[in-house]
């Protein structure tokens, strides 16, 4: 068997996981040698498009029809699509609000009108699974190198690797972190997906929520809990929401009506 | 002979651009610089939010000057707050912001811009030829990354400078590695600026260009400022920065456009360079003397060396930064009011950035972003139908490659603009 082929694509976003690919500069020539690299336009100029992929990591939302069009011709071709980062896996922050039915509003109001740019036809900001299947997911805002490099060194094995269920919480504990909910800061570490290594709250700062929810969110009891350490809804629901992606805004926008009406702007 | 050359995406930028040159009997019709990063409406989406939570909103709009949009923000909001920091705070940000120079321009200047001149299609092709200077340029953009790791908390989005604040503060083991390796690396980066002598730099798109950076008051050659200089001599203060960018909206590009007194005008390490070499100092000046010719004001690539000595002089200063921080006692900010308006001005690693914020009773009610690319964007569309001109003149059949050095020389980040060549021959 030869070397897996993977390729690296970049759709709408900072491009800071692929940055955070190219910051493994103890590990990058092995990378290049474990994998036949067919694209990665964001570090070479040679790439084959023409062949099928083991595996394609894909960063950013789907932003454009052009993006739409890239990520379904990268999963025609690719046994396993891998999706990297928070734009990817949630929506990024440019889903922040989901279920608002304002985007088109916000839209012109930066680019002056609808049909202002026509190079692509802009959509609302989603993540990949919103439009085709995604085998396996890495998030983070951005991914982070270590959880990047098991998950390639798996992936080389052919195992489909799977991201850690517990939320950042766990991290901090093995940290032995003083609590920060205990000493009343807003912090977003119970229902946030672990793999930063409690990078925020090792600072004495609350986690903002940048690796996205965790599955099977208890929402409610988190807004509930903050709520309790004298922060407003408004203030928690907006937190909430940074880096909440597309499906925790839907559920933001429907909590949201049921308590006080109106949207999560 | 018409034709039409289309390269996208272009590679080694950040970011998803394109270009696309149109030519009809050997005349050039259309030069486009095409931004297809889609949109992510950043204004809007600080609207309602608390000045932190704007710094790390807009802090994502771009990974590799993350620390640049945190500090514009994070200046933009004290301004309009009026918040006063002490004196560790400013040399703990000016550290990182160093840090990320040498982060963001290790990358470009050797892994991004030198396969091109060199002939290869990445750098890693380039190891067996250049394996020191491959290796070098690893382990500069592993240490840039390290200094960001330890004073901003992160290599890409960290969160540990704050408005008026700082999460944890490095400790001396920490300041004292970052001090040791700053001086072991010079070393690396004046073999890769050895490199620049033996290249063959174009010429077929050279034209005179303004130049703009920001003017540090205290006289250093520095990346924040309150003023803006503009290479016709006009010094502008931070809040009048509309009058040198007037962006405007064009149909193929999300990302918008600058122009100043109606003229396309360049940011980045080489506009800088131009506007506060004297003072350069150290090294950094020996090579800047070194490779300065009056071609600088009118050829981007020089952009490419420019950044190389920028590099050289960040790694030259860490040692006195990182003493005197160490030195400096600390002292809390003193808080100001809940309203106001500001604007942040610092140079990312490609040029001028300027976050300007509107508060509200805690709340930001307004906020306008100018990014470097967006600036530039117009500056690179007039040396690309330059190029095209006189390299259609002179017979030449690659357009593809000249055209994407020239975008790579502006060390483009598309994705903070909102990446590519496309030649149309009809």
């Amino acid at each position: 068997m030869g070397k897996p082929k993977i390729g690296i694509y970049g759709l709408t976003g900072c491009a800071g996981d692929q940055l955070n690919i190219l910051n493994c500069e103890d590990e990058l020539l092995k990378i290049f040698d474990i994998f036949e690299v067919k694209s990665f336009v964001m570090a070479s100029r040679a790439k084959d498009e023409s062949v099928p992929l083991d595996v394609a990591f894909v960063e950013g939302s789907v932003s454009t029809e052009k993006d739409l069009e890239e990520l379904k011709k990268v999963r025609e071709k690719s046994r396993i699509l891998v999706a990297i980062g928070h734009c990817a896996v949630f929506g990024g922050v440019q889903s922040m609000y989901m279920g608002c039915e304002a985007w088109m509003e916000r839209y012109k109001k930066v680019y002056g009108k609808e049909d202002a740019v026509t190079i692509s036809p802009p959509l609302e900001p989603r993540p990949l699974s919103a439009y085709v299947k995604v085998d396996a997911v890495l998030p983070g805002c951005p991914i982070e190198k270590e959880p990047f490099l098991k998950m390639a060194g798996l992936l080389a094995q052919g195992v489909i690797p799977k991201n850690p269920d517990y939320p950042v919480c766990a991290e901090c504990k093995w940290k032995e972190n003083e609590c920060l909910l205990l000493k009343g800061e807003m912090c977003l570490g119970p229902i946030t997906n672990s793999g930063c290594g409690a990078i925020c709250p090792s600072h004495n700062i609350g986690c903002i929520g940048c690796w996205g929810p965790i599955e099977e969110e208890n929402f409610a009891a988190g807004i509930a809990l903050l709520e309790s350490k004298g922060y407003t809804l408004d203030a928690v629901i907006k937190r909430f929401s940074i880096f909440g992606g597309t499906e925790r805004g839907e559920k933001l926008a429907k909590y949201i009506e049921s308590v006080k009406g109106g949207c999560n702007g | 002979m018409d034709r039409k050359i289309n390269v996208e995406p272009i590679a080694r930028v950040e970011g998803h651009g394109g270009i696309t040159v149109t030519i009809e009997n050997n005349e050039v019709k259309e030069v486009r610089f095409d931004i297809l990063e889609g949109p992510r409406l950043f204004e809007q989406l600080v609207i309602g939010k608390t000045p932190e939570e704007s710094v790390s909103i807009s802090s994502r709009i771009c990974a590799i000057c993350f620390l640049s949009h945190r500090l514009a923000e994070i200046r933009a909001q004290e301004r309009a707050l009026d918040i006063k920091i002490g004196k560790k705070l400013q040399l703990l940000r000016k550290l990182a912001h160093f840090g990320e120079m040498i982060e963001s321009h290790s990358l470009h200047y050797y892994l991004l811009a030198l396969p091109d001149y060199l002939g290869y299609p990445d750098a890693i092709s380039m190891v067996k030829k250049f394996p020191q200077e491959v290796t070098g340029a690893l382990e500069l953009k592993k240490y840039g990354n390290k200094v960001m790791e330890i004073v901003a908390g992160r290599r890409v989005h960290g969160e540990n400078l704050t408005v008026g604040g700082i999460g944890r503060i490095p400790t001396d083991e920490e300041l004292d590695w970052i001090k040791k390796r700053a001086k072991e690396l010079i070393i690396e980066i004046e073999r890769g600026l050895a490199v620049w002598e033996k290249l063959d730099i174009p010429d077929y798109m050279e034209e005179e260009m303004t130049f703009a950076s920001v003017w540090p008051e205290d006289g250093s050659y520095d990346f924040r400022a309150d003023t803006i200089k503009i290479s016709d001599g006009t010094e502008l203060p931070g809040d009048e920065y509309k009058t040198l960018t007037n962006e405007r909206v064009v149909p193929h590009s999300f990302a918008k456009r600058c122009r100043y007194k109606g003229r396309p005008y360049s940011v980045g390490a080489q506009a800088r360079m131009l506007i506060m070499q004297d003072r350069l100092d150290g090294e950094a000046l020996k090579w800047f003397k070194k490779y300065y010719n009056e071609r600088w004001h009118k050829n981007p690539h020089y952009n490419n060396v420019a950044q190389a000595i920028e590099l050289l002089f960040c790694l030259e200063h860490i040692p006195e930064i990182v003493d005197e921080i160490k030195k400096t006692p600390w002292e809390d900010a003193v808080e100001g009011r809940d309203s106001g308006k500001g604007t942040g001005i610092v140079e990312a690693p490609r040029g001028l950035l300027i976050h300007h914020t509107e508060v509200e009773d805690g709340r930001v009610k307004y906020a306008d972003y100018v990014i470097p690319t967006t600036q530039n964007l117009d500056a690179a569309e007039l040396y690309m139908r330059n190029a095209v001109e006189n390299l259609i003149k002179q017979g030449a059949e690659d357009l593809e490659l000249p055209l994407e050095m020239i975008v790579r020389a502006y060390d483009p980040c598309i994705s903070c603009s909102v990446h590519l060549v496309k030649v149309i021959r009809k």
